[in-house]
């Protein structure tokens, strides 16, 4: 097995472990651990794709000429989106632990099937 | 060059700066508000229809800067920027939009003598991000806006200040922290297989042949982002979560909220159309994603006793309408669809924010506890029956065109069965309405019914009006948008 | 050889952390599955995004995390 390919299953790896906590772990901390390897493993997802077995690094320097430097380097599409998107999960994971604090201080529990019975 | 194209977006991301900057001060923060309100509808019909390459990535300039052995390539065709492409269609959305977005600012002020800097900025982030997400020509741009809508949608719930709000914030952010990825896998599945994330080359790389149009890849992405665009249009199984959201914000809130909802369906859907229209299934499982939001939420719809609750399942039950217009995937229909929407966003606008008075009035929205309305306000109880009139799809007004389109629509498909369909949750609609309209206003008034205020301000009334002016319009001269959305439809398919 | 070590303590402290009765710990843990994922960009060729990452998901998430902790309950149960 190469290694994007082992990458790959990584990443399948965080997505499944990430839904698995997102939907079955009833502590509210946990499930936003669980969304947060979802993102990761998404991110990782799409850097496999870019990868090159024995490519170079996409940043063009001195002394390449640019039909080698095409041929050769990984493909820095999925990079510059995976930027962006690590950037917004990041936001994400805030905004959800802000309200996991709100809502803690209002339920006195973390539990998600006991705050959310709490309402009628 | 045409700069009023990203000004589009760039107005109301400042706007939102600038309010939140100035958070303390009323007089300048209602003044700003007001002032970029108006602009973003104008700005949209001012603009000219174009293209805007960002970072001046025209392909069409760089072509002749490519290495040698990418010439004549797949890649040598690819956009390299994102891409913002203006038509007519994107300007009826985006002014309508605006004309929403103003009126409910316009109608927060009048109820809220003090207002809250954040809450403005959320309003405006939104905007801005749905004025992106209807531009953009690129699917991870649109993921991106699409992020940054949900997140502003859970702002503007958790800024209401209404009873149980941060536990549906909550539920809503985790569905979002689900869906936004599932979205992204997607687009990686389409990346992967074709190189590019620019919606034209994918149209361009899989028509021309150059990737196997069946292969896993891509309709394995499909799937992912159906998933994503169930989770952001609120059809089911989100239909509960979005009512929710819906009927915890302020009224003025849930009027763009669901607009967004329809700007995202919208942009979403017609990507996926114009991408994956060529998948057996795309029509069947779209067709029946909308079966299942109409008779779901309208089955739900019935059986509340929260007047805001029942506006918000009616309004996610219109969505699948514009759902059931995409399914069926002739000319006609697409454009009957895209007049729905158009109407969906003016008609539940206007529910939202006429029905809202109600909970103004009396701090309450159990229809139990309600009646005798009408006494307070007569005019306003006439224009709320119209928009339901409107809603349920009594003519003269804008709703019975667009049914009437997509009845037709359905019936020269061949779809006999979702015409009537369609006809009955109307009827549905339109009797769950009426239910509503008679307990919250006609009946006697309860004993026990205390004011918190006595009277509407005029500047909600304006609001409604406007909207209703805009809902008969549209129904007495439907061909000033039906004509672009038939034309645009031609060229989808 | 190092990249398997890398891709197995990524995804085996992801499995930890969400075993761990401590939260203060599985915050720890997601700190380190994500310097192994930061590790693994740098090996997939993409040395921008490590840093951002290993900045990221090494250090700030865990960071939130653990203040989020502290504000509300330690233990799971």
């Amino acid at each position: 097995m190469d290694f994007q390919m082992a990458s790959l299953f990584a990443s399948g790896a965080f997505i499944i472990i990430g839904l698995f906590a997102a939907v079955f772990i009833d502590n509210l901390i946990k499930k936003i651990i669980g969304i947060a390897f979802i993102e990761e493993g998404a991110n990782l997802f799409l850097i496999c794709l870019g990868y090159k077995a024995g490519g170079v690094v996409p940043i063009f320097m001195l002394g390449m000429s640019a039909d080698w430097f095409a041929a050769n380097s990984a493909y820095p599409l999925p990079q510059a989106l995976v930027l962006t998107s690590i950037v917004i999960g990041a936001s994400t994971l805030a905004v959800m632990l802000a309200l996991a604090m709100v809502l803690y201080r209002k339920h006195g529990t973390l539990s998600v099937s006991e705050m959310m019975g709490d309402e009628k | 060059m045409n700069y009023l194209i990203p000004l589009m977006v760039v107005v109301p991301i400042l706007a939102a700066l600038i309010v939140n900057i100035f958070g303390g001060n009323d007089k300048t923060v209602k003044a700003i508000s007001l002032v970029v309100a108006i602009a973003i509808p104008l700005i949209a019909i001012f603009a000219a229809v174009g293209v805007q390459y960002f970072g001046g990535h025209d392909p069409a300039l760089i072509a002749s800067l490519l290495p040698s052995n990418l010439v004549g390539t797949l890649a040598a065709s690819y956009n390299t920027g994102i891409v913002y492409i203006f038509e007519n269609i994107e300007r009826i959305f985006i002014f309508l939009m605006g004309i929403v977005a103003f009126l409910a600012v316009l109608t927060y002020f009048a109820e809220k003598k003090k207002v809250s800097g954040p809450y403005l900025y959320l309003i405006f982030m939104g905007l801005a991000s749905v004025t992106a997400l209807m531009l953009s020509n690129d699917i991870f741009n649109m993921y991106v806006f699409f992020e940054i809508t949900a997140l502003t949608q859970v702002g503007i719930i958790v800024a209401s200040s209404t009873e149980d709000n941060y536990e549906i914030a909550m539920k809503y952010m985790i569905l979002g922290a689900i869906g936004g990825p599932m979205l992204l896998l997607g687009i990686g599945f389409i990346l992967g297989t074709i190189g590019s994330v620019n919606i034209n080359d994918i149209i361009y790389a899989i028509s021309n042949n150059f990737v196997n149009p069946y292969s896993p890849s891509l309709v394995i992405g499909f799937a992912l982002i159906l998933f994503g665009w169930l989770y952001s249009a609120g059809l089911p199984p989100f239909h509960t979560i979005k009512s929710a959201v819906y009927s915890k914000a302020r009224p003025n809130g849930s009027a763009i909220l669901q607009g967004f909802s329809v700007l995202c369906m919208f942009a979403f859907g017609i990507a996926m159309y114009k991408i994956f229209a060529y998948i057996p299934y795309f029509n069947t499982a779209i067709i029946l994603f909308a079966i299942l939001a109409m008779v779901l939420s309208i089955t739900m719809s019935a059986m509340e006793v929260d007047f805001r609750r029942m506006i918000a399942f009616l309004a996610v039950g219109e969505l699948g309408f514009i759902a059931l217009g995409f399914g069926i995937g002739t000319q006609y229909s697409i454009a009957a669809a895209l007049f729905q929407a158009t109407n969906e966003i003016v008609i539940t606008a206007l529910l939202f924010i006429g029905f809202g008075t109600v909970y103004y009035l009396t701090k309450t929205s159990d229809t139990r506890k309600l009646g005798g309305l009408i006494a307070v306000d007569s005019t306003m109880t006439i224009m709320v029956l119209l928009g339901g009139f409107a809603l349920a799809g009594v003519p003269p007004f804008n709703g019975f065109q667009s049914k009437l389109m997509l009845v037709q629509a359905a019936l020269d498909a061949g779809y006999t069965e979702l015409a009537v369909l369609a006809i009955i949750v109307s009827v549905v609609i339109f009797f769950t309405f009426v239910k509503a309209f008679h307990t919250v206003y006609l009946q006697p008034k309860p004993k026990d019914l205390k004011f918190a205020h006595e009277k509407i301000p005029k500047a909600t009334v304006f609001s409604v009006a406007i909207l209703l002016i805009i809902c008969l319009v549209l129904g007495i001269f439907p061909n000033i948008v039906t004509d672009i959305f038939i034309t645009f439809a031609g060229g989808l398919i | 050889m190092i990249e398997v070590v890398v891709i197995i303590v990524a995804v085996v402290s992801a499995i930890i952390a969400l075993l761990q009765n401590d939260l203060l710990k599985a915050a720890i843990l997601t700190g380190i599955s994500g310097f192994c994922v930061a590790i693994l960009f740098q090996l997939l060729l993409a040395p921008d995004v490590a840093l951002t990452q290993a900045i990221v998901e090494g250090a700030i998430v865990p960071v939130f995390i653990a203040l989020a902790v502290l504000k509300t309950r330690r233990r799971e149960a």
